[in-house]
């Protein structure tokens, strides 16, 4: 019995981990234990177990969310690109796009799922409306985009080599939903925009904090970056695939003219961020003025000047616009990867800048209090945990639902791209 | 045999079903449509409540003591780590005398967590009192961002056993709030409606007045209808033209007046 054990190791279980994509699987899987753990523990012992005060209510895992959600902004912004300016060489590009930001989006929701006090009220946003409230705003729309990007991750499951070969006839319907496609780019387009831009404004809108309250550089600055971060991190991801595996199959002279863009587009966020950066008053305003010593001089200057402005904008712009730099293959897929990390590094600077200074709470006097975060173990943890579902699900997509193949004219015929609907006096 | 849509009919239909969708939510509040599900459409208070409420607090004869602090605790059972209002000290004045400042829930007229709670958990009651709905509150914190007060906190864990606060002789007169819920000072509507039905005057009558203002000593706290030109706050802010409110410069129009403190007559010298 034991031999038997023994030789059914030796003969399936190892070889399989002799492949490289194996072994990374398996390295994720350990953090998403680890963080399943952890998130049992903040469900059952309560938010205590976290670093999170009154003072400072929103950490690591609100960043991690809002991260998630701006670099999922290449599914709507590729579609969009592809379905509605009819790019279709962009078509298949959005495929994995979508997927990427089905994934994106699933991370947030489980994210937030962690982080609200009553994860089992987590449908009352649904149902009791604030029309008022920017976050109810950005509930409804994660919810419905949600659904629309499942709609369109349903084709790309249904062409998954199991479903096709044990069910082809709800394979075929799963497929058949691709006809749709179109309709679902403008949706999501709509509900995106509306979202994005409103996880700025729910931060914009705080009369109480005076560094964030910038209602409409907020809001623009979080859509723009979003869109910027999203199709960086597609393209990214694309190249990086195709480097690594012979199942990713790219059309490097689109994903180039994509990265191009991308370069201009960073570029118009920088002028973006530094025009409002600069429109900040010069005179003291009590807490805005803390805030922003803090963001350029204080505990988050290296993130706000490196990883934001110069690795994360700077470096990747002069890379992606200057065509020598750009036609040297690792350097463009690092420039891309870091405006990402920028992105990043621009959604936890900005969640934090905020509440590390809290104005006229402090016992005393009416100058502001300087409040400290760092998360907890559990926090890290369940962090860690979300992210490593997300390679995990991205690494997936990329070796068994072949989302990433662009190889010409082979995913999304022609005759798709338009529903039969729309097209008149069809049949 | 599939129905014929061309291309104009289906831009009908889409243009049709979105009017039909953002009608549908511009007039979706219940004075309109009486959706049950839609916020009332005003983020502000009520524009002439029957009542209001208002709580002034005398800096010049606050001491620090606390004991207001301890009688929220004890009749509205807050957990050890929670205190729905707080007492800070501020600035002394000029002669060396220490000032303090108590700063409860201030009940604004604009108040931005009515405006930003997502889920509409934290509303204003008919009179413009500012309510929290411990069983619609789904714990996002979004409120304890956007107070500029800092007097809302989060039950960041669940409270079990009695209370410390809570002397042998009394029981709270509310009940416990569940973990993961924000709660905050509700100028204890509580006493305020018993005592109103009860035919008694809140702010007048002890047992319709909320228990910090009882408890106070030194007369400190005063609360009161200010529509009513009797009460104790109307009176007090007639006679008082330098009151102030905290951080009127964001125009949340606060329910709280501060009577700034003054060096003692006679004292000096």
């Amino acid at each position: 019995m034991k031999e038997r054990v023994t030789s059914l190791v030796l003969d399936t279980v190892l070889p399989a981990t002799k492949e490289p994509v194996v072994r990374w699987m398996a390295f994720l899987s350990i953090f998403i234990v680890a963080g399943v753990c952890a998130a049992l523990v903040v469900f059952i012992k309560g938010l205590g177990v976290t670093n999170l005060t009154d003072l400072v209510p929103w950490g690591l895992w609100i960043s991690i969310d809002l991260s998630a959600i701006a670099l999922a902004a290449g599914a709507f912004s590729v579609s969009a690109i592809a379905y509605l300016l009819r790019r279709k060489e962009l078509q298949p590009v959005a495929k994995t796009a979508v997927y990427v930001g089905f994934i994106g989006y699933s991370m947030a929701m489980m994210m937030l799922l962690l982080d609200i006090g009553r994860p089992d009220r987590f449908w009352h946003g649904f149902v009791f409306w604030n029309i008022h409230s920017p976050l109810w705003e950005v509930t409804m729309c994660v919810g419905l985009y949600f659904s629309v990007l499942m709609m369109e991750v349903i084709p790309i499951i249904g062409h998954w080599e199991p479903v096709e070969h044990r069910f082809p006839r709800i394979s075929a319907r799963m497929v058949g939903l691709h006809r749709i496609t179109p309709v679902l780019a403008l949706v999501g387009l709509c509900l995106s925009t509306l979202h994005q831009s409103s996880l700025g404004l729910t931060y914009g809108k705080l009369v109480a904090r005076p560094i964030w309250y910038r209602p409409w550089p907020m809001a623009i600055n979080f859509y723009v970056s979003a869109i910027v971060g999203g199709i960086a991190l597609v393209t990214f991801i694309s190249f990086f695939s195709a480097r690594l595996t012979p199942k990713a199959v790219i059309n490097k002279r689109v994903l180039d003219k994509l990265a191009h863009g991308v370069g201009w587009a960073v570029l118009f966020l920088l002028a973006l961020r530094w025009w409002d950066l600069m429109r900040m008053p010069a005179e003291y305003v009590p807490g805005k003025t803390e805030a922003l010593y803090i963001l350029t001089r204080g505990r988050l200057a290296f993130n706000f000047w490196w990883l934001e402005i110069i690795l994360g904008m700077l470096v990747p712009a002069t890379i992606l616009l200057v065509p020598q730099f750009r036609r040297k293959e690792n350097l463009r897929m690092i420039a891309l990867a870091l405006i990402a990390v920028g992105v990043v590094a621009y959604r936890w600077n900005t969640n934090l800048v905020g509440q590390l200074v809290v104005f006229g709470t402090v016992p005393g006097s009416d100058v502001p209090l300087f409040t400290h975060y760092t998360p907890s173990l559990v926090e890290i943890l369940t962090g860690a945990g979300v992210i490593a579902y997300g390679l995990l699900a991205v690494t997936f997509g990329v070796r068994y639902l072949n989302v990433i193949h662009h190889g010409e004219g082979v995913e999304a015929p022609a005759e798709a791209s338009v529903p039969a609907a729309m097209v008149p006096s069809s049949r | 045999m599939a129905t014929k849509i061309d291309r104009r009919d289906f831009l009908k239909l889409g243009i049709a079903a979105t009017a039909t969708a953002a009608i549908g939510i511009g007039m979706s509040d219940r004075s309109i449509i009486p959706l049950p599900m839609a916020a009332p459409a005003a983020s502000k208070g009520p524009e002439n409540p029957p009542h209001k409420w208002v709580m002034v607090i005398d800096q010049s004869k606050c001491v620090g003591c606390d004991l207001c602090l301890a009688a929220c605790h004890a009749y509205n059972d807050t957990p050890p780590n929670i205190s729905w209002s707080r007492v800070e000290e501020v600035a002394p004045l000029d002669d060396g005398q220490r000032v303090f400042r108590p700063v409860p829930c201030q009940h604004c007229q604009d108040a931005p967590c009515v405006e930003i709670c997502p889920v509409g958990a934290t509303y204003h009651r008919y009179d413009g009192l500012v309510m929290m709905d411990y069983d619609k509150c789904i714990g996002c914190r979004y409120c304890q961002l956007s107070c500029p007060y800092g007097v809302r906190h989060f039950n960041w864990e669940k409270f079990t056993g009695p209370n410390p606060d809570v002397p042998a002789a009394g029981t709270p007169e509310i009940e416990r709030r569940p973990r993961g819920v924000v709660e905050k000072c509700s100028f204890c509507v509580h006493r305020i409606d018993r005592g109103l039905s009860a035919g008694l005057t809140p702010g007048v009558d002890p047992d319709a007045t909320p228990a910090c203002v009882v408890a106070c000593t030194y007369g400190a706290r005063l609360f009161g209808d200010l529509n009513d030109p009797d009460s104790p706050v109307s009176v007090a802010l007639r006679n008082n033209p330098d009151a102030y409110r905290l951080r009127e410069e964001l125009g949340t129009d606060p329910r709280v007046y501060y009577l700034p403190a003054k060096p003692k007559e006679g004292s000096a010298s």
